[in-house]
């Protein structure tokens, strides 16, 4: 069984692939790499007591733990599809242990296996006997994130039927982002506080080891200390577990095909042809919102953004510091970004009809407006309220001209990478099951993310001047700047994705009719070309962020911190040059990438219009009868 | 966009012209040729049948003809307007139903027909009577407040005839549009298919099942491989036998393979 559905996942995947996936895929793994290797380098740290080095190991697992349950909200469906074993007849057990093993064939298990290899450094550390504990620990652990990744998918998408489910859903994933990305803070406050030679306290100790996550560390501590007792309850408790959430998942398989909670219409659809609805952008504005509305995925995307930026602003409150509260509303702003990514991927192949209308135009600039509509005031609201009751009164000019800029940016880009980057899900009729279903859009929710910060640099830019000449005329002139880039990105972003999307309508059509695309990869980009690329995107991610912008916000705020931002190591006066360098390096690097991954594509076909029929490219790649 | 509406539109096509001309149409998906240039033309006022087995390139043909799929090579042509180099015109004139794809799906039969009208920019009382109008002959009015997301196969076949009729096409192209659907709602369907043939419409659709479609269509052609194996007025084609054995005299079943699955309730 494991065996057929192991080689029927890699079939699925080779057939769906295309060059865009394969480089999403790339990176992620890169990303996930760095991350499992950052895991590993922490448990080989001879710096610190080796009892903190493992309560921080522990926290580390935990982070892992909830990015399994939270993965899915960007990662989409997996491959095998549940319903598509609906009516096989093996046992529910057979089946789900079936998919686990077929779970474990996956770059992000690989990536996960290769950061728990770390409890085994850890255990190597403390003797021969530990190590071999941890062995069988680090299987299990890993058996119990792919489970729990799973049962929460299955318990995600019960809940969500209805839309205060799905909203619930999405302040409770928001919660664990907020969770597991508190890390930052605490490693920050790890190197202010000195707690790497003190040890934490003895709350944080049991607590990360309380949590199932946290197991396999405990059987390997206690096996170096012979309390053997201990280690097997632990292997036997984390088994136990993995046979709990299996049966579960198992049983979540047989359930039939659970009706759909119905949301309702209204009765009135009278025509609008006044204010904001009117006309060809209007109507859609209004099939925009009402989709906002009903449809529970939409639901728990917004919930996302919302409660993260609250939940990450609002947490320094628990140790009495107001200084991040001004920056919920230009967080929002970014994070509400994401939960435009793929705008055009969940509505799926409804796209005919903008098709066959002709209204491309109106339809862009439609769900433009609608998400500006249901992102801008609450944004807003919450920029005047959280500044205002922070006190920081150096924050309003950086707050006013930082969110309109965003917002606006990310209405243009969110746009723009829906269009040109659209990740193909079922369709809504066709995943009645679980309605949180949809393409895999991990890369382009982070690209939007990190894109989106971008879209505050002219803002910001006056706002640095400012602050560094103390100039308040300069300090307010970027907030009709932050407004004037916001229009401006939203504008002309929108523009670019009109165009493409009149261009490559019928491609992205195909693409989401078959879930391929219609260019073959062979003629995507030289093999040579990509890895140049690849290098450029890395190498120019390390050097413009953490080791150019960061620094420098760092020495504008005279923040005395090194860590492992290289430019801080430096001698005093060449910390300035050596971070501008970095920046420009990055940004060059970063041109590079964006040249090659972007231009070298196939040219599409020309705008239509242009008097000539059909110059359609080549090598399409399926067929379309009976899809 | 202009207002488009059917009756009131006369200048637009020309007469000489055909509803629909295929030229050369030719599709290839990797290493499989879906539609191998494709000639077809169909009269304008005629009832028009692409009978096929599946997996023969109706869908693929069909989607080329009205500009959702683009062909590798050929033309299309719908009332002498080019459906690539002039698709505003060109899908101003036709109404189109796909087979199997979404829908605005959050939206309710009436504010789906709603949001259609506006983007086609027919004037809004129009819209309103027109809706009322479709929902009747639908028969869609018990599912006011249903979500289009929630609809049985067979409404939303009529929700999506429905939204290809709205704005009075002079051209319908419908891709197995009764596959699903009841034979009450079928019959219904087809009642409002004739009539609209019977006023001047003309009509393209696909399907397997012969005997509907020698109930309904004047014209046939037979697809089989991505060809065109026969076209023509119904008579022509079916001779003096029943469509279904010209049909699978034409597409050259092999038989075979019906000797086999000896294993089957044995």
């Amino acid at each position: 069984m494991a065996g057929v559905l192991i080689r029927m996942k890699l079939v699925i995947i080779r057939h769906s692939m295309t060059g865009g996936k394969a480089a999403w895929m790339i990176i992620g793994g890169l990303f996930g790499i760095v991350f499992a290797v950052a895991t590993i380098w922490l448990s080989l740290l001879e710096s610190i007591p080796l009892a903190v080095m493992a309560d921080l190991l522990a926290a580390v697992y935990v982070m892992w733990m909830l990015g399994w349950i939270v993965g899915p909200v960007w990662g989409g469906s997996t491959v095998l599809r549940v319903d598509h074993f609906a009516l096989l007849s093996v046992p529910q057990r057979k089946l789900a242990v079936g998919l686990l093993f077929a779970g474990f064939v996956a770059i992000t298990t690989a990536v996960t296996f290769l950061a728990f290899v770390s409890l085994i450094v850890y255990g190597a550390r403390l003797g021969i006997v530990p190590a071999l504990v941890a062995v069988p620990a680090v299987f299990l652990q890993l058996a119990f994130v792919v489970l729990l990744s799973r049962v929460a998918m299955v318990v995600f998408g019960v809940v969500a039927k209805s839309r205060i489910g799905a909203a619930f859903t999405g302040v409770l994933i928001a919660a664990m982002m907020v969770l597991a990305q508190s890390g930052w803070m605490i490693a920050v406050a790890i190197q202010v506080s000195g707690v790497l030679n003190d040890g934490f306290g003895d709350g944080f100790s049991t607590t990360v080891r309380a949590i199932p996550s946290g197991w396999g560390l405990v059987a390997v501590e206690s096996a170096a200390r012979g309390d053997w007792g201990l280690a097997l309850a632990a292997l036997a408790g984390l088994a136990l577990l993995i046979v709990l959430l299996l049966l579960g998942w198992s049983h979540s398989l047989g359930t039939p095909r659970r009706a759909r909670i119905t949301i309702r219409g209204s009765r009135n659809a009278a025509v609008s042809s006044r204010g904001l609805f009117a006309g060809q952008t209007g109507t859609v504005v209004r099939k925009e919102l009402r989709t906002w509305w009903r449809d529970p995925l939409r639901t728990q995307t917004v919930f996302v953004p919302l409660v993260w930026a609250l939940g990450t602003t609002l947490l320094p409150l628990t140790f009495d510091e107001k200084l991040l509260l001004p920056w919920a509303a230009p967080a929002l702003a970014v994070m509400a970004g994401a939960a435009m990514c793929n705008i055009y991927g969940l509505d799926g192949t409804a796209l005919w009809m903008t098709l066959l209308t002709g209204s491309e135009r109106a339809d862009l600039r439609g769900r433009q407006l609608a998400y500006l509509l249901i992102f801008g005031p609450i944004t807003l609201v919450i920029a005047v309220v959280f500044t205002a009751w922070s006190g920081l009164a150096y924050a309003w000019p950086w707050v006013l001209a930082l969110t309109p800029a965003m917002l606006g940016g990310q209405a243009g880009l969110g746009a723009l990478i829906s269009v040109v980057a659209i990740a193909p899900g079922p369709d809504a009729h066709k995943r009645p099951d679980n309605p949180l279903e949809h393409g895999d859009t991990t890369g382009q929710a982070n690209l939007l993310f990190w894109g989106g910060l971008l879209t505050g640099i002219p803002p910001a830019t006056f706002l640095t001047l400012g602050t560094v000449y103390d100039n308040a005329f300069l300090l307010w002139t970027a907030v009709p700047v932050g407004v004037a880039t916001g229009v401006f990105l939203a504008w002309w972003l929108g523009r670019v994705a009109i165009r493409s999307l009149r261009v490559r309508g019928p491609e992205m059509l195909f693409l989401m009719r078959t879930g391929r695309n219609s260019k073959s990869i062979k003629i995507e980009m030289p093999k040579r070309d990509a890895w140049i690329a690849l290098t450029g995107w890395t190498l120019g991610s390390i050097a413009l962020f953490p080791q150019g912008i960061v620094p420098v916000i760092f020495l504008l705020v005279g923040l005395d911190v090194k860590s492992w931002f290289l430019p801080l190591y430096l001698a005093g006066p060449l910390q300035w040059p050596s971070a501008i360098v970095m920046v420009l390096l990055g940004s060059y690097l970063y041109y590079i990438a964006i040249k090659l991954t972007f231009a070298k594509k196939p040219s599409s076909p020309p705008d239509d219009g242009s008097g000539d029929s059909t110059v359609p490219p080549p090598g399409q790649s399926q067929k379309l009868e009976s899809v | 966009m202009d207002q488009v509406t059917s009756q009131d539109s006369e200048e637009l096509p020309r007469r000489e012209e055909p509803a629909l001309r295929l030229e050369g149409l030719h599709k290839v998906f990797a290493d499989n040729v879906a539609v191998d240039d494709v000639d077809l033309v169909v009269p304008q006022g005629s009832f028009f049948g692409l009978v096929g087995p599946n997996g023969a390139g109706k869908t693929t043909a069909l989607s080329m003809a009205v500009g959702l799929l683009r062909p590798d090579k050929g033309r299309s042509e719908v009332f002498g307007v080019d459906v690539w180099s002039d698709p505003v015109q060109a899908k101003s004139l036709m109404g189109v139903l796909p087979d199997g794809l979404a829908m605005p799906e959050r939206l309710t039969g009436r504010e789906l027909l709603t949001f259609i009208g506006q983007l086609r920019g027919i004037a809004d009382d129009v819209v309103a009577q027109r809706t009322q109008e479709l929902l009747n002959v639908m028969e869609l009015n018990d599912a006011e407040r249903t979500l289009v997301v929630d609809y049985s196969t067979g409404m939303r076949k009529k929700i999506g005839l429905a939204t290809a009729l709205l704005h009075g096409p002079r051209l319908l192209v419908l891709d197995e549009p009764f596959e699903a659907v009841d034979p009450v709602s079928a019959a219904a369907l087809k009642a409002i298919l004739v009539r609209f043939v019977a006023s001047g419409g003309s009509v393209v659709l696909s399907s397997h099942v012969m005997a509907l479609v020698e109930q309904l269509c004047d014209t046939v052609a037979v697809m089989a491989k991505g060809k065109v194996v026969a076209a023509g007025p119904l008579d022509e084609v079916r001779g003096d036998r029943t469509l279904e054995e010209t049909f699978v005299r034409l597409v050259d079943v092999e038989a075979g393979n019906r000797e086999g699955l000896s294993w089957l309730a044995s």
